[in-house]
C-alpha cells in the first residue's frame, strides 16, 4: 500500500518534469515554424524583386534603460506599419543595457536566429563582433534597399563603420561631433563678474576657480571623476593616433612621452593641491547625489547644441555656461558610438535592411519606436516638440532605432537643435587618422597589460591626486615594461599601411 | 551555582560582550541604512546624502513601487514558483542520489561517485550551455529554465553523501530484516534521521534560487516571467553599467531622471530582501544542527 503510494509520488515527479520540459517545446514552436516557413521567402526574394513579398518575420534586439510595461503595445502599433508597408511582423527585444553584452554575446556565439541587432563601441561591441563574424557585410544591401538611408549619412561616418573596406553596421545617424571645453555654473560666473571670453585655454580659469575656493563654501571649483578626465589629444594639437595635426608622416606620438601631456598633468596637481579639485577626483565614477549642484566648473568631452539644457536637468537644475576650448572635431570613436547590424543568423537580410530604410525614413514609426504613442505616452507641445509624461508606459533611446534628425525633439531643446547638429556634423574637423582602427591581434598581452597600467595610473595623475614628479616617471616606466613600445611600434606599422592605402598624395 | 562564564571574571566578559556587539552592528547597520535611504524623501538625500535616520520622512518610493503593484507581484510569483519547485525537486533528487551513492552495498558506488564529481571540476561552459538550453530543451522564456539547471549540484551530493554514510548501516538491515522495502527504507527510515542535513541543504538551494538572475538575464525575454532579483539587477546593473561608460555616452544624452532614483532603489532591495531575511531564522535551528553534522557522532 505505502509503497505504491512512494512510487506513484516518484511518478508524479518524474511527470512533472518531463511536463516542464516538454511545455518549454511547445512555447517554442510558433517560433521555430517561423523561422522554416521564413526561408522560401528569401529565395523568392532572390528571384524577383517586384513579386509581392511573402510574409517574415523580423526579430530586432536592441538595449534601453528600462524595459517599459507597455512594450507590447508599441509592438503591436509597429507591426500595423510595418506590415503595410513591408509585409514583415518584427518581434522587438529590448535589453536593458547593462544586461545587454552578456546576453547579445552569448545568444550570437550560440547562433540564436534574431535579425536586426543594435551594437555600439561600448556596449555589445561592434569591433570585436565583426571580427568574430557575427555581422553580414552590408555594401549590396544598402544600395539595393536602402539609398534613402545611405544619402543621409555622409561619408566618413560610413568609413568609420568598414572593416577590411567593408560597411558591417548602418550607423543611428546623431552627433557625431566631440569638443572638448568646461562648463560653468552661470550664477557663479554673474556673482563673481567672470569673463568668460577670456578663457582660451584651461590655465585662463584659474582666477574663477580661486574666487569660488575662497568665497563659496561647500562648494567644488572644479569637478573631476576619475574616468571622465581625460587627456584630450585633439586640444594639444594631435590625433586620436597620437599625430600631430599636419603631419604628413603620419609620425605616431606617444601621447604620455609628450611635453603638453607633461603640462596637463602639472596643472592638474597644483590645482588639487591648492584645494580646486574634489578630493575623491580620482574615484568618484559619476557626479551623484553628493556633488549634484555642488560645483562650479565640469570638463565636457561632448559638447554638443543643445547640451547647456542636459546639463541643467543634471546639474541640479543650475543654469550653466560652455566654454568650448577646441574646434568640434570629428572623430571614429564618436561615429560608432551606436549602430543597427544584421546578424548572420538572419534568414532574411533584405527584408531586415528593408526594415532599416523603413526606419530611417518613416517619421511615423521612428517616433512611435523612440516616444511611443501620442496622448497615452507623450504630448505634443509644438509641431515637432513633445513632452514625454512623468510615469508614461513606454520609455526608449531615440538614437538606438535610426536616425534622429528625423523625430521629435523633447521638450527643452531648442527648435533648431536639429539643424545645428547637422551643420557642425557636416562641418566637423575630420581628423586625419580617421577611418584607421587599431587591430590589438598580434600585441594583445602587451595591448592589454598597456591598458590595465593606464587605468590604473591615469585617474591618478588626471585628476592631480598624486604628485607627477615622482608618479609620471614611474608611470612611463611601468607602461614600458607592461610593453607599450611594442604597441606603438604595432600601431605605427598598421598606420603606415593604412597611409599608404588611403591617404593620396 | 557559578557558571563557567561566570568564573572567567567581569573584564573578559565584558570584552566578549562588546566584541559581538560591535560585530553584530557592523551587520546590522548596512540594513538599516538601506532601510532608512528608502524611506528618505529624494531631494534630501540629495542636499544631505545617506544617514541612519530618515533626515526628511518619506514613503513616495514604496508608493512609486506599489503603483505599477503588477510588475513586483508576478516577480514574487514567478521568483516564489522557481523556489518552491526547485527547492522540492531538487531536495528529492539531491537526497535520493546521495543516498544511492553512499550505500556499502552499492555496487557501482564508486564509478558513480566519480561521475558526479567531474562536473565539480568541468564545465562545459557558458554557450554550449545556452545553446542545450535553448535549442534542444527549448526552454527559452520558460521559468524550467532557471529551475532544471540548478536542480544537482555536484557540491551538495556529495555533502549529502557524507551525511548519509554516518548513518549505521546497521539500521538498513535490520529495517531489510523486518520486511522493508527499499522505497520504505528510504522514505521511512533514512530522510526522516537526515532532516538536518534536508534543512541545511534545503535552505541553501532554496536560496541559490532565491537569488538567480543569470540564467534568468540570458533565458527571460518575456517581462511576465522576470524573477523579482533580475528585476533588481537590471535597474542597478544598467546604472552601474552607464555610469562606466560614460565617456562613451556623453554625446548620446542618456536622461538620467529616467532611471529609478535613489530611494526607489533602496525600497526596492527592502522588498526583494526582506521576505528571505524573516524565512531565515525558522531555518536557523536546522541549520546550526547541519552544522555540526559529522563532528561529533556516536
Amino acid at each position: 500500500m505505502t509503497k505504491m503510494k512512494y512510487v506513484s509520488m516518484l511518478l508524479l515527479c518524474g511527470a512533472l518534469l518531463l511536463g516542464a520540459c516538454s511545455g518549454g517545446g511547445q512555447g517554442n514552436k510558433p517560433a521555430g515554424n517561423g523561422g522554416e516557413t521564413a526561408q522560401p521567402s528569401n529565395n523568392g526574394n532572390a528571384g524577383g524583386e517586384d513579386d509581392s513579398l511573402s510574409e517574415v518575420e523580423l526579430i530586432w534586439y536592441y538595449g534601453v534603460s528600462q524595459v517599459s510595461p507597455d512594450q507590447k503595445l508599441i509592438e503591436d502599433e509597429v507591426n500595423k506599419i510595418v506590415k503595410e508597408k513591408i509585409n514583415a511582423t518584427v518581434k522587438l527585444r529590448p535589453v536593458d543595457f547593462g544586461s545587454y553584452t552578456t546576453k547579445l554575446n552569448t545568444a550570437s556565439a550560440a547562433g540564436e536566429k534574431f535579425d536586426l541587432v543594435w551594437t555600439a563601441n561600448w556596449a555589445f561591441n561592434y569591433d570585436e563582433n565583426v571580427k568574430k563574424g557575427a555581422f553580414i557585410p552590408l555594401d549590396e544591401l544598402l544600395e539595393k534597399h536602402a539609398p534613402e538611408t545611405k544619402k543621409a549619412i555622409p561619408s566618413f561616418t560610413w568609413d568609420a563603420t568598414k572593416y577590411q573596406g567593408e560597411i558591417y553596421a548602418v550607423p543611428n545617424y546623431q552627433t557625431i561631433t566631440s569638443r572638448y571645453g568646461v562648463s560653468l555654473r552661470k550664477d557663479l560666473v554673474d556673482k563673481y563678474g567672470f569673463d568668460t571670453s577670456s578663457v582660451k585655454r584651461l590655465e585662463d580659469l584659474e582666477p574663477f576657480l580661486k574666487q569660488v575656493k575662497e568665497n563659496e563654501k561647500g562648494i567644488v571649483p572644479l569637478m573631476l571623476t576619475g574616468p571622465g578626465t581625460v587627456f584630450e589629444p585633439f586640444m594639444y594639437g594631435f590625433d586620436d593616433s597620437g599625430v600631430r595635426i599636419g603631419d604628413d608622416t603620419f609620425q605616431s606620438n606617444w601621447l604620455e612621452q609628450t611635453p603638453e601631456y607633461k603640462s596637463f598633468v602639472e596643472l592638474m596637481r597644483g590645482w588639487f593641491e591648492k584645494g580646486y579639485i574634489n578630493d575623491d577626483a580620482s574615484t568618484v565614477k559619476q557626479i551623484d547625489s553628493i556633488y549634484n549642484g555642488k560645483y562650479a566648473t565640469g570638463l565636457e568631452s561632448a559638447m554638443k547644441p543643445g547640451y547647456e539644457a542636459e546639463k541643467k536637468a543634471s546639474n541640479g537644475g543650475y543654469d550653466v555656461i560652455g566654454i568650448p576650448l577646441t574646434e568640434a572635431t570629428t572623430r571614429r570613436t564618436s561615429n560608432i558610438t551606436t549602430l543597427t547590424a544584421i546578424s548572420r543568423t538572419s534568414a532574411n537580410p533584405d527584408r531586415a535592411m528593408m526594415l532599416i530604410e523603413l526606419v530611417n525614413n518613416d517619421p511615423e514609426l521612428y517616433n512611435l519606436l523612440s516616444f511611443g504613442i501620442e496622448g497615452k505616452h507623450y504630448e505634443k507641445v509644438e509641431d515637432n516638440t513633445v513632452k514625454i509624461g512623468a510615469n508614461a508606459g513606454y520609455r526608449a533611446q531615440n538614437w538606438v532605432f535610426g536616425n534622429v534628425f528625423n523625430g521629435y525633439l523633447v521638450e527643452g531643446q531648442a527648435a533648431d537643435t536639429w539643424e545645428e547638429t547637422k551643420k557642425l556634423n557636416e562641418s566637423a574637423f575630420v581628423q586625419p587618422t580617421f577611418g584607421f582602427a587599431f587591430d590589438d591581434t598580434n600585441v594583445k598581452a602587451e595591448y592589454a597589460n598597456v591598458m590595465a597600467v593606464k587605468a590604473e595610473y591615469q585617474p591618478l595623475l588626471m585628476t592631480g591626486t598624486v604628485d607627477p614628479d615622482k608618479y609620471l616617471p614611474e608611470y612611463l616606466e611601468k607602461l614600458r615594461n607592461a610593453g607599450a613600445e611594442k604597441v606603438q611600434a604595432e600601431l605605427q606599422k598598421q598606420l603606415d599601411a593604412w597611409v599608404a592605402e588611403n591617404v593620396k598624395k | 551555582m557559578e557558571t563557567y562564564a561566570n568564573r572567567r571574571g567581569g573584564m573578559v566578559n565584558i570584552f566578549f560582550n562588546a566584541f559581538f556587539i560591535v560585530l553584530s552592528m557592523l551587520i546590522v547597520a548596512p540594513f538599516i541604512l538601506i532601510v532608512s535611504v528608502s524611506l528618505t524623501d529624494e531631494s534630501a538625500l540629495a542636499s544631505f546624502g545617506y544617514s541612519f535616520l530618515p533626515s526628511r520622512f518619506s514613503t513616495l518610493a514604496y508608493e512609486y513601487l506599489l503603483q505599477t503593484p503588477m510588475v513586483i507581484l508576478r516577480a514574487y510569483g514567478n521568483t516564489l514558483f522557481i523556489t518552491l519547485a526547485g527547492t522540492l525537486l531538487s531536495i528529492l533528487l539531491t537526497s535520493i542520489i546521495g543516498y544511492v551513492i553512499s550505500r556499502r552495498d552499492y555496487a557501482l558506488r564508486s564509478p558513480l561517485t566519480v561521475f558526479v564529481f567531474i562536473p565539480m571540476m568541468f564545465s562545459g561552459g557558458l554557450v554550449p550551455f545556452y545553446i542545450l538550453v535553448t535549442q534542444y530543451l527549448h526552454l527559452k522564456n520558460s521559468l524550467w529554465a532557471i529551475i532544471l539547471p540548478g536542480l544537482l549540484s555536484p557540491f551538495y551530493v556529495l555533502i549529502m553523501k557524507g551525511f548519509m554514510g554516518k548513518i549505521p548501516y546497521e539500521i538498513i538491515e535490520s529495517a531489510k530484516m523486518d520486511g522493508a522495502g527499499e522505497w520504505r527504507i528510504f522514505f521511512r527510515i533514512i530522510l526522516p534521521l537526515s532532516t538536518p542535513a534536508l534543512a541545511t541543504l534545503g535552505l541553501f538551494i532554496a536560496f541559490n534560487y532565491w537569488n538567480e538572475w543569470f540564467n534568468a538575464l540570458l533565458f527571460i525575454d518575456d517581462d511576465r516571467r522576470v524573477p523579482l532579483q533580475l528585476l533588481l539587477v537590471r535597474i542597478m546593473n544598467t546604472l552601474d553599467f552607464l555610469r562606466n561608460n560614460s565617456e562613451y555616452i556623453q554625446g548620446l544624452g542618456i536622461d538620467m531622471s529616467q532611471f529609478p532614483n535613489e530611494s526607489v532603489r533602496m525600497a526596492l532591495v527592502v522588498m526583494v530582501a526582506g521576505p528571505m531575511m524573516f524565512v531565515f531564522p525558522f531555518f536557523q535551528r536546522y541549520f546550526v544542527q547541519g552544522m555540526t553534522v559529522g563532528s561529533l557522532k556516536g
